[in-house]
């Protein structure tokens, strides 16, 4: 026998022998030797075993007896080398063995046929097999005489191609209309792997499809969807997973199914007992359950009611789960705790965090990521947040050294948990400030990634919030000036919008703080008026309304510094932006216009009638008389408020 | 106000996120929103004494979809503390969606309610309805005051043994034209009627300021 190791002269040399028992042997040798070993399968495609094979494959006569032996054998050794293992799956397509595995599948010998099939099964459990092309008409009859076959094998290899390649919902309709519906649907009865092969497919065209779901429910009257609902009782774990996961995309993509309590219940018990399963199943039963809940309240609710949470918890207290698993269980957690308090509460009361906190350090980018975006869900809680909960050292130091993580969407999911976490309605933000936070966030705003750019200064726009002038001023040192003016014309709408409440935020509180905006030249509220200019978007509207409304609320320096802006002297007054803001369908964006002309006709105010002069004399005045009857509540008191301060100084 | 130890579980309804929700068909109002600071007093009158604290209220959170408000409350020289007591404090927003001028817990039955909310002259023109339904078929949307019911939470910087507790919950009106509230407060144990009476403050500015948060 020869050593484990393999000698690079004899095993090539005995691969591409002539003699038909060596190359059989030396192909039977490699085979056994790399079948579930990683490590072996690497070392011999570093060799160059990989089209030897491949080529032996392609030269053997399947009509023959050695032929069939040998073609058996390159097909299993192979599909080995292709399962699991990308490296593996490039190997095999590079040396040319596709088109030739292919051609097997319609051979005399059954043997040949299996083997060739299990290979090409093996190739499309990988993201690199060749994609298909289901718009082709050859290709469709294929892939159903694939799944009308009576070969086991043939229709695996036909719900594994559709399960790889099935992506939009125009394939998934090709697919229906062929009638492959029909063909997986009586896979449902029969062995395991039939089984689990058709539930696995079936998924695939029916996920977010609700043509391809009513078509699937209506056939046979209802008796398909009966019998994946029965599956979810099978003995194997992972055909309850898979029956559990085609019938979360049929409820997902349609309203109509599927809708009742009972079956609802049902899931989240299942996926909940399979997190027991100790192996695959087990770490995929939590993003089940995440697909489950993910954005519905009512299971949410149910789940709770389920103690889901506690059952998460007393999973991730086994210390040594597999990243995936740890993954799986966070984003779940994340999604449970995304909209109720009462999953928040019992998250807290049951001391996740803890273990949570640990996780932000784990050597996975993706366990790290999942723990942000956990932690995002919890610190919704304003009860939490302003309880301080999040704003002790143990989180934020590990939180902020995030921000600098190789990974970027570890970065941007710590930037989200950082987001809320510092509305904590204390005036000096000290522990995110002491713990290197601001420094961090303030760089971030500069990077090339507008994602991350967007959430570093939303964070800073939450830190801002309701914050003292010396912290007010240690945020706005850090940032500078022109970054502020600059984040304000970013290229990105969104960051625009951010921006703009960041500002918005720094000039509320006390008077002093309103400097801010006029700091260097007013640069920020040039930019912030060129915004309110050019911008068609809404929110950016009332964020720049809103900044404009604050100034005007403070002395009378500050007042008159808004005139220009809102009356630029080149412009014809009724096409101002103010004008337009008070007569938006928006109700929120009358509500900020109306706000700034309150603020600047207080009566109180040296130069008030100076402004109403001018906002009677650019129709503004009789707008807002327009808008007293408003059919927005808010709307319709501040300008009865301001129409009020108008009047007071004479009739109009 | 504090009066006795006791602190209650509710079922909160879920919410979203802080900030004020824009684009929404329930009544909002600029001035009660997150960051607005109110100031008044409590009056805590008993048979004995006549006695009134000073009282600072900050809006936290307001999620007008679910009905729900939060914030803190500060009550100045208090006689039995050494410091200003903070008190977190949720709410009820009554909008006949979420929440009717029923209370249905904390011991206030629906005579209680009447009681309370007929204290407050907004109330009058809602009462034939609210008697009827409990105000079920009202139309709140443009009625320019906001009822509420606000309940203590917990203790923000004393503990639980300060003598003070916060077993009760106010009633509460809101007028949307300037942002004044009145309450009163209600638990079975203590003397009834303690009003509170607040202004929305503005940090000394000629006009109205508003800041925000987005929770992500």
């Amino acid at each position: 026998m020869p050593s484990s190791r393999p000698s690079s002269d004899l095993i090539l040399h005995r691969l591409s022998s002539s003699d038909y028992e060596i190359k059989l042997k030396a192909i039977r040798e490699v085979k056994n030797q790399i079948i579930g070993n990683r490590t072996k399968k690497l070392s011999y495609i570093k060799l160059g075993a990989v089209p030897a094979v491949a080529d032996s494959l392609a030269k053997a006569n399947a009509d023959s007896d050695f032929g069939s032996n040998l073609i058996v054998q390159s097909a299993a050794a192979l599909g080995s080398f292709a399962c699991g293992v990308d490296q593996g799956v490039r190997a095999v397509l590079d040396a040319g063995a596709f088109p030739n595995l292919i051609r097997l599948l319609s051979a005399v010998d059954e043997k040949v046929v299996d083997a060739a099939a299990r290979s090409l099964r093996m190739i499309y459990q990988s993201k690199l097999a060749p994609k298909f092309d289901f718009y082709k008409e050859e290709n469709m009859d294929f892939l159903l005489s694939l799944l009308r076959s009576e070969n086991e094998n043939l229709t695996g290899l036909g719900a594994g191609i559709v399960i790889h390649s099935c992506e939009t919902s125009d394939e998934q309709n090709i697919l229906c209309h062929a009638g492959s519906l029909e063909k997986l649907i009586s896979g449902l009865d029969g062995s395991i792997s039939q089984r689990d092969a058709s539930l696995e497919s079936l998924a695939t065209i029916l996920k977010n499809n609700p043509e391809a779901v009513s078509k699937f429910v209506e056939l046979q009257n209802e008796r398909a969807l009966r019998s994946v609902i029965e599956l979810t009782k099978d003995k194997y774990p992972r055909t309850r997973l898979l029956a559990c996961l085609c019938l979360i995309c049929i409820k997902n993509s349609s309203s109509c199914y599927l809708q009742d309590i009972g079956i609802k219940t049902k899931l989240i018990y299942i996926l909940l007992e399979l997190l027991d399963d100790s192996g695959q199943v087990g770490e995929e039963s939590s993003f089940a359950f995440s697909s489950l809940v993910a954005g519905k309240e009512d299971l949410q609710k149910l789940a709770f009611e389920a103690n889901a949470i506690d059952k998460f918890y007393n999973h991730l207290q086994n210390c040594a789960l597999h990243p995936k698993r740890l993954e799986g269980i966070f984003l779940a957690l994340a999604d449970l705790c995304s909209k109720l308090e009462c999953c928040r509460s019992k998250f807290m009361s049951l001391q996740v965090l803890n273990l949570l906190i640990n996780a932000l350090t784990h050597d996975e980018a993706n366990v790290r990521t999942a723990a942000c975006i956990c932690l995002k869900s919890v610190s919704r809680s304003i009860k939490s947040l302003s309880a301080g909960y999040f704003t002790n050292e143990r989180i934020v130091i590990p939180l902020v050294r995030l921000l600098s993580d190789l990974c970027t969407s570890v970065q941007v999911a710590a930037l989200g948990a950082i987001s809320n976490i510092v509305v904590d309605f204390t005036p000096d933000k000290s522990t995110i400030i002491q713990c290197g936070g601001l420094k961090e966030l303030v760089q971030l705003t500069k990077s090339m990634d507008s994602s991350l750019r967007l959430n570093a200064v939303w964070s800073l726009r939450n830190m801002v919030f309701l914050a003292d002038k010396m912290c007010k001023e240690a945020i706005f040192m850090e940032l500078t000036v022109s970054a502020v003016a600059s984040l304000i014309r970013d290229p990105e709408p969104s960051v625009q919008e951010q921006a703009l409440a960041l500002v918005r935020n720094l000039v509320d509180g006390c008077m002093d703080c309103i400097e801010f905006a006029f700091a260097e030249d007013g640069i920020i509220l040039d930019a912030v008026g060129s915004q309110l200019q050019k911008s068609s978007k809404i929110e950016i509207a009332i964020q720049g309304m809103y900044v404009l409304s604050n100034i005007a609320s403070g002395n009378e320096f500050h007042k008159e510094a808004i005139m220009p802006l809102l009356f630029p002297e080149t412009e014809n007054g009724s096409h101002s932006f103010l004008s337009q803001y008070l007569q938006s369908t928006d109700s929120s964006l009358r509500t900020s216009a109306a706000w700034v002309i309150v603020n600047l006709t207080v009566p109180a105010s040296p130069g008030a009638f100076g402004r109403i002069v001018k906002l009677r004399n650019f129709g503004i005045v009789s707008q807002i008389k327009r808008m007293v009857n408003d059919s927005c509540m808010d709307v319709k008191l501040q300008a009865r408020l301001a129409l009020d301060q108008i009047i007071s100084f004479g009739d109009s | 106000m504090p009066v006795r130890v006791a602190l209650e579980n509710t079922t909160t309804p879920s919410h979203v996120s802080g900030a004020n929700s824009r684009r929404n068909s329930f009544q909002s109002c600029s001035l009660l929103s997150v960051g607005q600071a109110f100031s008044g007093t409590q009056n805590v009158s008993s048979l004995q004494k006549d006695e009134a604290w000073r009282v600072n209220v900050r809006i936290q959170g307001c999620d007008l979809e679910h009905g729900y408000l939060c914030g803190t409350m500060e009550a100045l020289n208090v006689p039995m503390a050494d410091t200003p007591v903070v008190t977190f404090w949720e709410g009820e927003i009554v909008d006949t969606k979420n929440y009717t001028f029923f209370t249905g817990k904390w011991e206030a039955a629906p005579e209680d309610d009447i009681r309370h909310w007929t204290k407050f002259d907004s109330f009058g023109p809602l009462l034939g309805q609210v008697e009827m339904d409990g105000g079920k078929s009202a139309d709140l949307s443009n009625y320019p005051y906001i009822f509420m019911r606000w309940k203590e939470q917990y203790f923000v910087n004393v503990g639980t043994d300060c003598g003070l507790t916060i077993a009760g919950f106010y009633y509460v009106c809101f007028s949307c034209n300037d942002g004044s509230i009145s309450g009163f407060y209600y638990d079975p144990n203590s003397s009834p009627f303690q009003k509170l009476e607040l202004k929305a403050t503005n940090d000394g500015r000629s006009g109205f300021s508003f800041s925000s948060y987005e929770l992500q």
